[in-house]
Order: structure tokens, then C-alpha cells, then sequence
């Protein structure tokens, strides 16, 4: 009898939700999931079209609900780094046995990371890749690498992306970035790996990499070949500014009292 | 989560930030020091860096979700208009793009002080674009 612990129940994160809740081991479900569902959303959601203008939170509660009534669901419908918020966050990873993350910004993911390292609990993370050319799922477990470390690789060592560098030749112009949405194929191939991935973090198989690359489309420059599959196992970094820990003060108060100090040392350098 | 007001960012604060910018002051003449400042929830650092010829006055952001954001650089000193350079002087170093691949800024292995190593870096080029008019390092990819 499991709990799970998830953010994100956009295109992405429903699909991997309705998987891994088709599991009968899990009993009890915490969705983190603030946004409104809005007709954009349609094309490449599960959610009907009678569900615009519903929190997006409250249409899968209720799309669960209908599939597996003996469910347990709660709805924590905030953002994930919303400050006046975390004591609730706390209390429901501190009873979940997975965390699952569907966010798509750099901000959430790190605070998500932050919160199961602080709890000790496995995670995963889903993210398909711009225009759906493929997608990573990632898995974390408490004594392995944490999210800034696998980024960090990452962005070293695996090009996902060749877009132009910006136009330097406009100072203050627009900086490009891709927007090609992925389709929904895409999205539910690899959020189906993210969901077998999870169920087997659950059942204790630890798979023997942390990262998955799955291709889905070539692309001259990224990728050479389609449905092609990449592991890495990257390694917790020694020197990761993340997740290594560093001597600071115990409690609260003495680190209000130590960064105020530093502060007032540094302001008068 | 914020800077100032959440415990992960007091303790990347006082764990990381601070002590590299202690080492880095160090010995240093007091002109160039870094010195701090509470903006909101986030910190401004003040500083003068010295490439070559020309001192110039530096402010870098760390804004309330640095290091995940990456800090903003920007020079205090009128430049002229230059490539490289975005509204209200602000130094392109980073803002390539907010999605993991696109973003040259990496939160797990740069501090603020290797912000400010690359603000160094990019007034010597511009020392260089001003006598030449050729910027001395590659496009970023």
C-alpha cells in the first residue's frame, strides 16, 4: 500500500499519474497542481473539453476517483515553491513513499529535489524535449546524485539542442528560444517509461542507471537515430554546490543570526 | 523558494556564497572588494573590476531564486553600444534561454563570484571590440 507524492498534472503529468494509480499497490495520492485547465490544454490533454476553466488539480482527483474509487486523493492545489505553503508540503512527502515530478520549470524541479533529499525518498522526473523529438525520465534515490548534478552533466556531456545563438548583432533584441510544442504521442511515449520507471522505484527495483534518454525522431545534429535508448549513471559530484553538505548552523535562529552577521560584515567590506 | 527567506537558500548563502566572496575579498584593495546589500528577497553585490586600462563600476543580482536563476550582471560605467550587451547594460553572459539545455548558467557548479569571474572576462573583451571592433571570443552556442 503505497502513497504517492505528485507535481504536476499538466500534459505530461496525467498521463504518468493515470499509469502509475492503474497500479494496485497505490492507495493514496497528494497532487500539486495550481494552474486552471484552458482550452490551449485540450489538444494534447487527457482532460474533456467541459473541464476549461476547472483547476486542473480537482479534474484529476475527479478522473481518478472514476477509474479507481477506493482511492485516496488529496489536492494541494498551490505551487510547489509558493513559501506560505511548505509546511503542507512537508507533512504529505514526509508520509509518501514516491515522489513524482511533472514540472516543467528549472525552479520546481530543484525545489522538488530539495524536499525529497530533505525527507529521504525516491523520486522521478519525466521531461519530454522541445518539438518532441524524445524525452528523459530520471531517478533519484536518497543516497544518489541529486538534481543539480545530474543537470550539471547533462549540460555537459548531452546536447539536446541546437537553436541559434542569439542575434548579437541586436543588442536588447529577442533572445530565441524553441516553442514547438511536442504532440501528444510523444508526450504519452515517454511519459509511459516515466510511469514503469516509477512503479519499479516502488516495488524496490532500483534500475541500474539514472538517467533515460529516448529518442523519437532524427534530428541532424542531436540525434542520428530514432527510438534509440541512452542510459547514464551519473555519479553524485564530489564538489556539487546542490547536494553536498556543508558545515552551517543547526537551527533556525542561529542561522538568522549568522546570516545577519555576514551580512553586515560583507555590506562593509 | 527565496534566497533570504527559505532555509536552502540561507544555507547555499552562508555555506557557499558568502565564503567565496570573504576569500575574494581578501587581501584585496578595499575599491574592488565586493560589498553586499539586501535587495528584497534577494542580494546586490557592488564591486569595481579592472580588466586593463579602465576601472569600471559593477552591479550583479542574485535575484530571490538564485542559483537556480542565474544572477544578473550589470555595468554602472556608460559603455558604448556594443555586442553582448542587453538593455540597461546588462552583461549577456547567461540568458540564452530558461530550459535546462539552453541556459549556459549551471546552479550545482558556479557561485556568484564565478559570475562576477565572467564579468571580468567580458570587460576585457570589450576593452578589446573598443580598440578593434572585433569581439575576441566566439559566439556563444
Amino acid at each position: 500500500m503505497a502513497h504517492l507524492f505528485q507535481v504536476g498534472v499538466g500534459s505530461g503529468g496525467m498521463p504518468v499519474l493515470d499509469m502509475i494509480c492503474r497500479d494496485a499497490s497505490i492507495h493514496r495520492v497528494t497532487i500539486v497542481e495550481p494552474d486552471v485547465y484552458k482550452p490551449h490544454n485540450v489538444e494534447r490533454h487527457l482532460f474533456a473539453l467541459w473541464g476549461v476553466g476547472h483547476s486542473k488539480a480537482d479534474l484529476a482527483r475527479r478522473w481518478l476517483l472514476e477509474r479507481r474509487p477506493d482511492l485516496e486523493v488529496c489536492v494541494l492545489p498551490w505551487d510547489l515553491t509558493d513559501p506560505g505553503r511548505q509546511s503542507a508540503f512537508h507533512e504529505a512527502i514526509e508520509d509518501a513513499d514516491l515522489g513524482v515530478c511533472a514540472a516543467d520549470n528549472e525552479k520546481a524541479k530543484y525545489h522538488f529535489d530539495s524536499l525529497m533529499r530533505q525527507h529521504s525518498r525516491p523520486w522521478t522526473l519525466g521531461e519530454v524535449l522541445s518539438g518532441g523529438i524524445g524525452g528523459f525520465v530520471h531517478c533519484f534515490v536518497p543516497s544518489g546524485p541529486c538534481y543539480g548534478c545530474v543537470a550539471s552533466f547533462l549540460k555537459r556531456t548531452v546536447p539536446v539542442d541546437n537553436s541559434p545563438a542569439p542575434d548579437y548583432s541586436a543588442p536588447g533584441g529577442p533572445v530565441w528560444e524553441t516553442t514547438i510544442p511536442a504532440s501528444k504521442a510523444s508526450i504519452e511515449a515517454i511519459a509511459s517509461l516515466h510511469a514503469l520507471l516509477s512503479l519499479d522505484l516502488l516495488a524496490g527495483r532500483e534500475p541500474s542507471f539514472t538517467t533515460l534518454l529516448w529518442t523519437l525522431a532524427r534530428v541532424p545534429g542531436v540525434f542520428e537515430e530514432p527510438f534509440r535508448p541512452y542510459r547514464f549513471r551519473v555519479a553524485r559530484a564530489a564538489d556539487c554546490l546542490i547536494c553536498q553538505a556543508r558545515p552551517t548552523p543547526s537551527s533556525l535562529e542561529e542561522l538568522d543570526v549568522a546570516l545577519d552577521q555576514a551580512l553586515a560584515r560583507l555590506g562593509n567590506a | 523558494m527565496s534566497l533570504l527567506e527559505s532555509e536552502t537558500g540561507k544555507r547555499r548563502l552562508l555555506s557557499i556564497e558568502f565564503p567565496v566572496i570573504e576569500r575574494y575579498n581578501e587581501g584585496r584593495d578595499p575599491t574592488y572588494r565586493i560589498r553586499l546589500a539586501r535587495q528584497g528577497n534577494g542580494l546586490l553585490l557592488r564591486y569595481a573590476l579592472k580588466p586593463a586600462h579602465n576601472v569600471y563600476e559593477m552591479e550583479t543580482r542574485l535575484v530571490s531564486s538564485y542559483p537556480v536563476v542565474p544572477p544578473e550582471t550589470r555595468v554602472l560605467t556608460p559603455l558604448k553600444t556594443c555586442p553582448h550587451l542587453l538593455e540597461g547594460q546588462t552583461l549577456c553572459l547567461w540568458r540564452q534561454g530558461s530550459t535546462r539545455a539552453a541556459s549556459r548558467w549551471d546552479p550545482a557548479r558556479f557561485t556568484c563570484v564565478f559570475a562576477i569571474q565572467a564579468a571580468w572576462r567580458w570587460l576585457a573583451c570589450y576593452e578589446i571590440w573598443h580598440e578593434t571592433g572585433e569581439w575576441p571570443l566566439p559566439e556563444a552556442k
